[in-house]
């Protein structure tokens, strides 16, 4: 595996000791590799990360526990070092790893935590500078500490699914499992990196505890002030905007797909959405522009914002059919060309092989894996001028590196290394 | 200079030019102890002009979605339209450590106070841009908002039921992901500089930040060359999915991946009396229901047929049990069995769920006034928490104690500044 890009990178020799599985502890992990942290990624086969054997994979090779893309792009950069925290002899192990490392991560249950004696008060008595960060679903007091969930139950629970989507139909949440992905991670890497300065002027570590549920509420803070301000309980608004109008997403011409349909999927259509936002009055004109013949072009009704509200149906309807006759992608060339916020509401395909901006920017990674060939990862989520941080190399195979963390980082010497693997410790 | 905050932060100026993408991230670093000031056009940030408001009544000082991203922050208002205005940005960049912005790629430039030019005063400076799709590539200046940039980086395709449109995610997703990259940039970037002395430019893509939620579609495209569709409603088996209460909603994920099994499902239903003919007829079956159980049955013609038939009555039966039943109770006495069952929470269930309030989630606002408490924080620092140190603040609220005192205009040149329209 080769390191991608060189040069110098703002957390140089920071180590992080990554006790996280699934997505909102790893992409933590993930994020500070990126920018030049060394990540050791604990593992093992006695709790095995369900990622590590979950769709999708290549499907013209075997799969292992290599061979999971969802894993591989959350782990890209770090090692993988494996540990069963369960054997006999592992705690010392993990206390070694701690003593050598600036950040301790994990998003495993407060029981989990408890029984692997990896709580705060323990880390610290083994490194005052330790900053430990934690990831309860719940957070680690409270009534609801043990409440089971992921990502998708976490996003009704926290108050999202509330507030997205067709306010017709049922809270269905937003199709995946959100919160892991962005906000999750987001907020941990943000407390960490507060802590990590903190901790460069006083030389003070501490403890960073994100409750997932309280890391998605906090972003709703306008709907839950107008519960406490207002005693109004605000519902979700579908694709409509209390300020702009039209504001929507919108069928056009269907197109012939151009691989074949996934399971369930209709064979020949592959449906092109639209999504245009009109903020103002310049926006609806230049809309208009854009439309000569269309019904809504000249409608004196839609001319005033207050006029486009009272006849939001109509308006949509007349917005849809005519994007209905149109080419998906040329019209969103056409209307960001007359200034107008549209996009072609893009799936992977279109990111990655037709987004000429994404490609101009080689947003996606493509790296070399043995087991998966050359595939792709997501980019860092910022970029950094001067520093500019990357994938430095595709994700680790399964304890891809047990022997060089044990031996480089813990200072074991062979021979302690063979009685923790004969142990069971390193496994 | 301020007083120290005694956050992580502390002794960092942060100098907030971002409207709705970007607010947030201030905010954030503002409660980790930076000395944020939001800098403001004469008329006020567009974000007060947006709701909800205080009493349904729009007012720059009402609006509760600029209270929320704004507390913590104080105002000054700045002109960039005039010279004199931009020379003042310049000067008050003197002392910033941080700028965030969120006008577009030239906006700032074009006015004289761009990266190039406010490093000119401040060659360590950490400037952080926001906009839709970044500063360079062919899209760089096309136009963006929170749906078009959940559009460009794939999650609305992922998100509805599939008989209708895509559905945005709801509160303004892709400003506040924006936000946390804009933070994470930032804090790397302050890292960075304090070990070397040496200053950057950050930049956020609204598109690239939120991409990376789409999950496992970009695998399944790299891989597998299909595309991943929104799925809507899982219809595959009952126990997965949204169900009405008697006052709501809960989302089962029973037969799912985690959890107990259906088994523990049919002991409640048999305990509540609630079984019906789903346990009269059929109870083994459903004791043994999962998803490989499922694609078993699938897989024989006959027993396939047999499994069809059940399903509904299966959907009727639980259906019926929630229906009957709050939220709140099914959500705590399913988790007490161990079953995966989130309810459904509206802002007034989240703001009054035991959970959250045993762990007291609010922030008292310190300072003068009486202001009521913010919701709570996304995380909890136990050295150094986040705090809310002041309300948001009105209109130039700060004006005379940055312009006067911390950047030293004199009196009479401010006065001509008022005058003149740069303040």
């Amino acid at each position: 595996m080769t390191s991608q890009g060189g040069g110098k990178r703002p957390l140089d020799g920071i180590r992080v000791a990554d006790f996280s599985w699934f997505g909102a502890g790893p992409i933590v992990g993930r994020t500070l590799a990126d920018f030049g942290a060394e990540v050791v990624r604990v593992e093992s086969e006695y709790k095995i990360d369900a990622l590590r054997l979950t769709q999708p994979v290549p499907p013209d090779r075997p799969a292992t526990y290599n061979t999971g893309g969802f894993f591989n792009n959350f782990n890209a950069g770090k090692h993988s070092f494996l540990l069963n925290m369960n054997a006999e002899g592992a705690r010392a192990v993990a206390y070694r790893l701690v003593e050598r490392s600036d950040v301790f991560l994990t998003n495993h249950t407060p029981r989990v935590v408890a029984k692997w004696g990896v709580d705060y008060p323990s880390l610290r008595a083994v490194n005052p500078r330790i900053i430990a960060a934690y990831q309860p679903m719940q957070g680690s007091t409270g009534p609801h500490k043990d409440f089971i969930g992921f990502g998708a139950v976490l996003t009704p629970v926290s108050g999202l699914s509330h507030l997205s989507g067709d306010p017709a139909r049922p809270p269905i949440g937003v199709g995946t499992n959100y919160p892991d992905f962005t906000l999750n991670p987001g907020h941990t890497v943000t407390a960490i990196l507060a802590a990590l300065r903190h901790r460069e002027r006083t030389g003070a570590g501490q403890m960073v505890e994100l409750a997932q549920i309280e890391s998605v509420a906090a972003t709703l803070g306008p709907a839950l002030l107008d519960y406490t301000v207002n005693g109004r309980v605000a519902t979700r608004t579908g694709n409509r905007s209390p300020g702009m109008a039209p504001h929507g997403v919108f069928r056009c011409r269907d197109q012939a797909r151009s691989h074949p349909a996934a399971v369930g999927q209709d064979p020949d259509v592959r449906e092109r959405w639209i999504a245009i936002a009109v903020r103002d009055d310049d926006d609806w004109a230049a809309l208009c522009a854009a439309a000569p013949g269309s019904a809504f072009a000249g409608d004196a009704r839609f001319a005033t914002f207050a006029g486009r509200k009272r006849h939001e149906d109509a308006l949509e309807s007349a917005i849809a059919a005519w994007t209905a006759g149109e080419e998906a992608a040329a019209l969103q060339e056409r209307l960001q060309g007359a200034g107008v916020p549209a996009h072609l509401v893009q799936d992977a395909e279109d990111m990655m092989d037709h987004d000429a901006h994404l490609r101009a920017r080689g947003y996606y990674r493509r790296l070399e894996h043995p087991e998966t060939g050359l595939s792709a990862y997501d980019g860092p989520v910022v970029g950094l001028g001067e520093t500019p941080g990357d994938l430095r190399w595709a994700a680790p195979l399964f304890g891809e590196h047990t022997y060089e963390v044990a031996t480089r980082i813990l200072g074991y010497s062979d021979d302690e290394v063979s009685e923790l693997v004969a142990a069971g410790v390193l496994a | 200079m301020t007083d120290p905050t005694g956050g992580a932060l502390d002794g960092i100026r942060l100098l907030d030019l971002s409207t709705q993408p970007g607010q947030y991230a201030g905010r954030l670093l503002a409660d980790l102890g930076a000395d944020t000031i939001k800098v403001e056009p004469p008329g006020g940030d567009a974000m007060r002009r947006v709701g909800p408001f205080e009493g349904d009544v729009a007012g720059p000082e009402t609006s509760l979605t600029w209270r929320y991203f704004n507390a913590n922050k104080r105002s000054v208002t700045c002109n960039l339209d005039l010279p004199a205005g931009q020379r003042l940005l310049r000067e008050l960049a003197r002392d910033a450590d941080v700028v965030i912005e969120s006008y577009g790629p030239s906006y700032m430039e074009s006015r004289g106070v761009g990266f190039e030019a406010l490093r000119a005063v401040r060659p360590d400076l950490v400037y952080v841009s926001i906009s839709g799709f970044g500063r360079e590539g062919p899209h760089a200046g096309w136009q963006a908002t929170e749906l078009i940039a959940q559009a460009a980086s794939g999650v609305l395709t992922l998100s509805g039921d599939p008989a209708g449109a895509p559905q945005m995610l709801g509160a303004n997703q892709a400003c506040i992901t924006a936000s946390l990259s804009a933070a994470q940039g930032a804090l790397l970037a302050v890292f960075h500089k304090e070990r070397t002395g040496e200053g950057q430019l950050v930049e956020v893509s609204m598109q690239e930040a939120l991409a990376i939620a789409q999950e496992t579609a970009m695998q399944q495209w790299d891989f597998q060359r299909t595309s991943r569709e929104r799925q809507g409603e899982i219809p595959t088996l009952p126990g997965l999915g949204a169900y009405a209460t008697r006052d709501g909603y809960v989302y089962s994920m029973v037969g799912g991946p985690a959890g107990a099994s259906w088994s523990e499902l049919v002991d409640w239903l048999i305990e509540e009396g609630a079984g019906g003919e789903l346990v009269a007829g059929h109870e083994a079956a459903f004791r043994a229901l999962n998803m490989a159980t499922a694609v078993q049955a699938l897989r024989n013609p006959v027993k396939a047929a047999e499994f069809g038939a059940l399903m509904p009555i299966a959907r009727e039966t639980l259906a019926a049990f929630f229906a009957t039943r709050a939220s709140r109770e099914i959500y705590e006495e399913g988790q007490r069995r161990r079953l995966l069952i989130g309810m459904v929470s509206t802002p007034k269930e989240l703001m009054e769920s035991p959970q959250l309030r045993a762990r007291d989630w609010r922030l008292p606002v310190g300072g003068d006034g009486a202001a009521a408490d913010l919701p709570g924080p996304p995380y909890r620092l136990s050295a150094t928490p986040a705090t809310v140190r002041r309300a948001a603040p009105a209109i130039g609220e700060h004006n005379r104690e940055v312009w006067l005192e911390e950047v030293g205009i004199a009196p009479e040149e401010f006065a001509a500044l008022v005058a003149e329209g740069a303040i």
